[in-house]
């Protein structure tokens, strides 16, 4: 693993040293650069008024007499940027979040902090640099923030608390993840073959120590991307390929911890035009690379001298290969993979997730006569906050096989192996637009058996745009989705593992007059079989397997309601959901919750 | 034409070149679910690979058991005369000699005799579940070191000298209930006479082995270890301590006048354990010099009565002691 490293040092040493010409990037779309030397300051940011009240019902409360049936709740947000652009090469920025809970007076719940704070410019008209929050992504096995399960297509109805979520946690459409640091771009230009290079790297620490037995954790990474000429101007072929790093690492040095982890994948991913030709195009992309594990111990020799020494490493790799073509004039895109991720590969910056299963909910954590702990849903993953995360775990996380099984942390999940397949079809402008994704999937090495488990997954959502049928002024949608997903394992009757499961999604949008919609929507979402969910120790290895799992579950999410939109990015709205939850039946633990909540965003 | 040819060939290099993919695919993660989850069988009984034993000829047993599916399992051998137990554990599907052999050895004091044995094989997990068998043992297993004495014969007046100073106290050889053989040495008594917590001594010569000087098998201090079996009934007030006396003057004699004691820095506390307890320690807990092990001429018992914590009258403290051996890198294995 340490040769691989070396030996991509020494390439991209090399290729920095014969590039041929230097051409400084300016930032793209990263960096807003002033027009003209005049400093100037800007204010904008969000502001966000959300009250709820949440009751519950259900078998779960009988017999119950502490659990109080209904919440209500609420926050009064402002998130002030303060951006600042003192020459036409520096720009700054400062968030600052003002809070207060819905009840609090005087102080009480009110809050106020600094959400985000960043620098960043040009150096000698050469080099891009960035210092404070970023949000960054490199490649899906390297740097990437893989999608939560629970959603297909959202009905337009869940879509503002989802929103709320992903703004609160910093997930963003390129999948990027939150972190604070420091980064440096630049790039190259050439004259044959190779037509421009890329450089970024970047160090941030992701883990503060608690000066005693939790030492820093950083990550630091890089990414070297070259794209050629065009080869042969009939076909319109070229070749795009990427080097990538990332290197997470416990600073041992900090705090008096003396054992850490050290976590690196290398990649090399690519994207080959085959052909580009009129209305059609068919690429060759994929990535391959390796990922490494170690424990290391800070230790002193007789001298005084201090050195970290490995305790055990663990090594694997991945490969993900496919072709893409595509139908420019249709607007049809066919892809199909096969990807081959190792048992033990094991990238934290990869294959960290969003939900954290196993946190407090907000709504209702413990409910019944004991106290139990209430599963969790579709109604929780729709809107509580307090379940997700950007953090990066050393250690994969806890998933719940209803929701995904196939690919629960994402492209990168370890122990699979086969056939991905993917249909796209229009654009969101279009009268229809379609996706259809799959994954035809198999256990490359067996948990708690020799016998391995087989994976199905099918995706698919369409929208459509109904008024443009009719040539309707007012917007009509309807939003379909489904996901179908399935697990089996032979094996003797111990072994067996049969889970299926299904998550439909409904929504209409309908606009009542200019900017006003009615919402109407719905998630359903049924599980069924068994499965076994190992508990994992250092360095992913099994530890054990609980009870049996065994899922019987039919849940329900209902929605109705306005919306009004001020201008673009402000608007109000205005929504009751009702939920059901049936955990088999007569299920003591059946549960349903009505929400009724009134949401106001601005963005300016 | 070149160029299209560099594509092609950066294309075969990608997808050849990076495409190889080996994974550790010889066994499985995690516990084995039929393990963990799957119903238990027997699918052959409990048996012995022989119904005597012979140790002392150096002859082993084991025994032999198979299950459908691995599981934790505690052989327990019982001496039916002795009372001694043995246990062997283990997790695994099937018990043979590589994992269920039994080599005279014990477990709970004291050690076995020549006698019949029971033999329980049991499953924690599946409490319904007992294999038995029986094995007879002709001779017992003979453990490593110099054996210094057993208390099997009476012992000459001249080797050994009782110090029942204040006629309180009883010592001896007594016959039966022994950690091994047949009899062991007891010291019992009151400190009610003369109440000054001393009840009396023994003093083991080492003329007792026919020589002036014990003679141990190796004379470094960390690797020589001495090892006896004490027998208590967990009486509360008594307290045992054991001395290495060292002869200074040369003469080949024990004299405590100019010979110097060594002793393990914690007295052993009577109260806190029942029956017999194998007592081990290096001999450089006693702080012994390697010159010192070659001229230990005695050993002595004591046996000290705790007043400050004894009622009015002062009740009585006694041990037992047997087996006193010494060996060489380890402490005595049973």
């Amino acid at each position: 693993m340490k040769n691989i490293v070396t030996k991509i040092l020494l390439v991209l040493s090399v290729l920095l040293w014969t590039s041929a010409g230097l051409w400084a990037q300016d930032g793209g779309s990263e960096a807003t650069v002033a027009d003209d030397d005049k400093s100037k300051i800007r204010f904008n940011g969000l502001g966000r008024t959300l009250m709820s009240q949440t009751s519950i019902g259900g078998d779960v409360l009988k017999a119950d007499t502490n659990t109080i049936g209904r919440l209500t709740d609420g926050e009064f947000l402002l998130d002030l940027a303060i951006n600042a652009t003192p020459n036409k090469t520096s720009e700054v920025q400062a968030i600052v979040r003002l809070r207060n809970e819905f009840g609090g007076f005087f102080g009480a719940g009110m809050s106020v902090e600094v959400r985000e704070l960043w620098a960043r410019g040009i150096i000698a008209d050469f080099i891009k640099y960035r210092v404070g929050d970023m949000d960054l992504a490199m490649s899906p096995y390297t740097l990437f923030s893989p999608d939560e399960e629970g959603f297909v297509n959202e009905p337009a109805i869940f879509q503002p608390l989802k929103e709320v979520i992903d703004y609160e946690q910093f997930y963003t459409k390129d999948n990027t993840r939150r972190l604070q640091g420091g980064k440096l771009d630049f790039g190259f230009n050439f004259g044959t073959i190779l037509e421009d290079l890329e450089v970024s790297s970047f160090i941030a620490r992701i883990r503060g120590t608690d000066f005693f037995t939790v030492p820093n954790r950083l990550i630091a990474g890089g990414e070297l991307n070259l794209s050629t000429v065009t080869f042969s101007d009939s076909l319109g072929t070229k070749a795009d390929i990427g080097i990538n790093l990332i290197h997470t690492f416990d600073d041992l040095q900090s705090g008096n911890a003396v054992t850490g982890i050290r976590n690196t994948v290398a990649t090399v991913d690519y994207d080959l035009t085959i052909m580009d030709k009129g209305n059609m195009a068919l690429n060759l992309s994929g990535e391959s690379g390796r990922s490494n594990i170690a424990r290391a111990e800070r230790v002193t020799d007789a001298d005084g001298k201090e050195e970290n020494v490995m305790l055990s490493e663990e090594d694997d790799t991945f490969m993900d290969v496919g072709l893409t073509f595509k139908l420019k004039k249709q607007k049809l895109t066919v892809s199909a993979s096969f990807v081959d991720v190792g048992p033990d590969f094991f990238s934290t910056g990869a294959q960290s997730k969003r939900v954290e299963f196993g946190a407090n909910k907000t709504y209702y954590n413990r409910v019944g006569v004991d106290r139990n702990l209430r599963q969790m849903s579709t109604f929780d993953l729709s809107r509580d906050r307090s379940l997700y995360t950007f953090r990066t775990a050393d250690r994969l996380m806890a998933y719940d096989p209803r929701y995904s099984n196939t690919l629960p942390y994402g492209d990168a999940t370890p122990n699979r192996q086969g056939l991905k397949f993917g249909v796209n079809y229009g654009s969101d402008n279009d009268k229809v637009a379609a996706r259809v994704n799959g994954a035809f999937l198999s256990e490359i090495r067996g948990q708690g058996t020799f016998e391995l488990k087989d994976f199905t997954l099918i995706k698919a959502a369409t929208d459509i745009n109904i008024h443009k049928f009719a040539n309707w002024k007012n917007e009509l949608r309807l939003t379909l989705g489904v996901q179908l997903e399935t697990t089996k394992r032979g094996g003797v009757e111990i072994e067996e593992v049969d889970l299926s499961s299904t998550l439909l999604d409904v929504g209409l949008e309908f606009e009542l007059f200019s900017k006003f919609d009615i919402l109407l929507g719905a998630k359903l979402f049924s599980s069924e079989g068994r499965d076994y969910i190992p508990i994992r120790e250092n360095f992913n290895d099994i530890q054990d397997f609980p009870a049996p799992y065994i899922a019987d579950d039919q849940e329900t999410l209902l929605g109705v309601g306005i919306k009004y939109e001020f201008k673009k990015d402000i608007y109000m709205t205005l929504q009751y959901n009702s939920f059901n939850s049936e955990l088999g039946s007569d299920n003591p633990n059946n549960y349903d919750f009505q929400q009724l909540f009134v949401l106001y965003n601005m963005k300016f | 034409m070149k160029r299209i040819n560099i594509f092609y060939l950066t294309m075969i290099f990608l997808v050849l070149g990076l495409a190889g993919c080996k994974h550790e695919k010889e066994t499985f993660d995690g516990p084995s679910l039929v393990d963990r989850f799957g119903p238990f069988r027997v699918v052959t009984d409990l048996e012995v690979s022989q119904p005597t034993v012979d140790f002392e000829g150096g002859e082993t047993v084991f025994f032999t058991a198979q299950f459908n599916k691995n599981v934790e399992w505690v052989l327990e051998i019982t001496g039916s005369v002795s009372g001694s137990v043995k246990i062997i554990e283990g997790f695994s599907n099937v018990l043979d000699a590589s994992n269920a052999t039994w080599d005279g050895g014990t477990t709970e004091l004291p050690l076995f005799r020549n006698e019949v044995c029971n033999v329980t094989l049991m499953i924690p997990e599946e409490a319904e579940f007992m294999g038995t068998t029986t094995v007879e043992t002709l001779s017992g297993k003979q453990y490593p070191g110099s054996i210094f004495t057993a208390f099997e014969e009476e012992l000459s007046g001249v080797d050994v000298f009782v110090g029942n100073f204040e006629f309180e106290l009883v010592a001896g050889i007594r016959t039966g209930n022994a950690a091994e053989g047949e009899s062991y040495y007891i010291m019992e008594g009151t400190d009610n006479v003369v109440p000054n917590f001393f009840v009396g001594l023994v003093d083991f010569k080492a003329t007792l082995t026919g020589n002036n000087y014990f003679q141990f098998p190796t004379t470094v201090p960390e690797d020589l270890f001495f090892n006896c079996f004490m027998l208590s009934d967990a009486g509360p007030h008594g307290l045992g301590i054991i001395d290495f006396w060292v002869d200074r003057n040369d003469n080949g004699t024990f004299e405590e006048g100019p010979d110097q004691n060594f002793r393990v820095p914690a007295d052993y506390n009577l109260a806190t354990w029942e029956g017999w307890r194998q007592i081990s320690h290096p001999m450089s807990e006693t702080g012994i010099t390697q010159e010192d092990l070659e001229k230990v001429v005695a050993i002595r018992l004591l046996l000290i009565s705790d007043m400050n914590a004894q009622p009015n009258p002062p009740l009585q403290v006694d041990f037992g002691i047997d087996y006193m051996t010494f060996t060489a890198g380890g402490p005595l294995e049973l």
